[in-house]
């Protein structure tokens, strides 16, 4: 996959998802400090880091479950969107484009990186031994309703990559199936059945907390 | 799977339905109050259950949303030595500074 085209574009259609406006709301002064940042405006730029960066920081931890790999990222994210912030057009959030462009940036990361391709390309496309089991018939009730931020969040942190991918892209970020299929280079119905599958190994995590393997690095070890 | 326009519900068995769950959740906000699911719920409670469970985690996952995480202080000093490196490069080639940070 050519991630490379992807990553300043104005990939969004004009009319973009009316959810992710909502969720990306117009920040006061944004707009000022990009247009004064395309003309090179240094303290544009920092207001901008400083209106942006956690969000950033989180996406790029949450998708790559290392503090220092997502530092890094975060830097590159940013190097990006000072360099080609001219091509911004405001057809989309600003948000909504600068994660965009920081999901592909991770992408290509990860392709670099020969062992996380492999895994992400093995979760996109596991197979059927590997996908969580159907699980009718021994239902928890406890889990229905009570479900707490920090056990989600580090529950999604043990997920295998490529079904950590499609679960933060598309129940945290809010992107749709098919942007979702665009940027992992995978068809729509992949993505709602590794969505899926992410979902039920969640339940999984969540039922059996002390069955779910250790990530490396989770969010909670960044703090 | 994609969901036949003409399914009816109502005798799927368990596994059969969740071979459809991709698609449902995919194009319904609310899947538990699915009208055409209420028969195949009273019948399988498991079914409902599993589709509720599902729910609380998408749902809860939206909370995620907001960021809880901040990058260390040498992430932007960072990007200030890049961009401050860039810019004396852009000065040697062309003759000018197209951009200054500090």
């Amino acid at each position: 996959m050519n991630c490379e085209g992807h990553l300043m574009t104005q990939a969004r259609p004009p009319n973009p998802n009316p959810g992710l406006f909502k969720r990306n709301p117009p920040i006061a002064g944004e707009a000022e400090a990009i247009e004064a940042a395309k003309n090179g405006d240094a303290e544009a730029f920092s207001r901008l880091y400083s209106l942006h960066k956690r969000r950033v920081y989180t996406l790029c931890l949450r998708m790559l479950g290392n503090v220092s790999e997502a530092e890094d990222m975060t830097q590159e994210a940013f190097l990006h969107l000072f360099r080609k912030i001219g091509s911004f057009r405001g057809e989309s959030a600003f948000s909504t484009w600068l994660h965009r462009l920081t999901v592909n940036l991770v992408l290509m990361q990860l392709r670099k990186k020969g062992l996380n391709l492999v895994s992400l390309e093995e979760t996109i496309n596991p197979s059927e031994e590997d996908a969580p089991k159907r699980d009718f018939g021994s239902r928890d009730p406890v889990l229905t309703g009570s479900v707490d931020r920090i056990s989600l969040e580090r529950a999604v942190a043990s997920l295998p990559p490529g079904y950590r991918m499609v679960f933060v892209l598309h129940d945290v970020e809010g992107f749709e199936h098919n942007e979702i299929a665009t940027m992992l280079d995978c068809s729509t119905g992949n993505s709602k059945s590794q969505l899926h599958k992410a979902r039920l190994r969640l339940r999984e995590l969540l039922r059996h907390p002390s069955e779910s393997p250790q990530p490396d690095v989770s969010t909670e070890a960044a703090k | 799977m994609s969901v036949p326009g003409d399914i009816n519900f109502d005798d799927l068995k368990p596994e059969e339905f969740e071979q459809y769950l991709p698609e449902l959740f995919a194009t319904s906000d609310k899947l538990s109050d699915d009208p055409r699911l209420q028969k195949l719920y009273a019948a399988h409670p498991d079914c409902l259950a599993l589709v509720r469970d599902l729910e609380t985690i998408a749902e809860t996952a939206r909370s995620l949303f907001e960021p809880v995480e901040e990058p260390s202080d040498k992430v932007w000093a960072n990007i200030q030595d890049k961009l401050r490196e860039e810019s004396a490069l852009a000065f040697d080639q062309d003759g000018e500074q197209l951009r200054e940070i500090d």
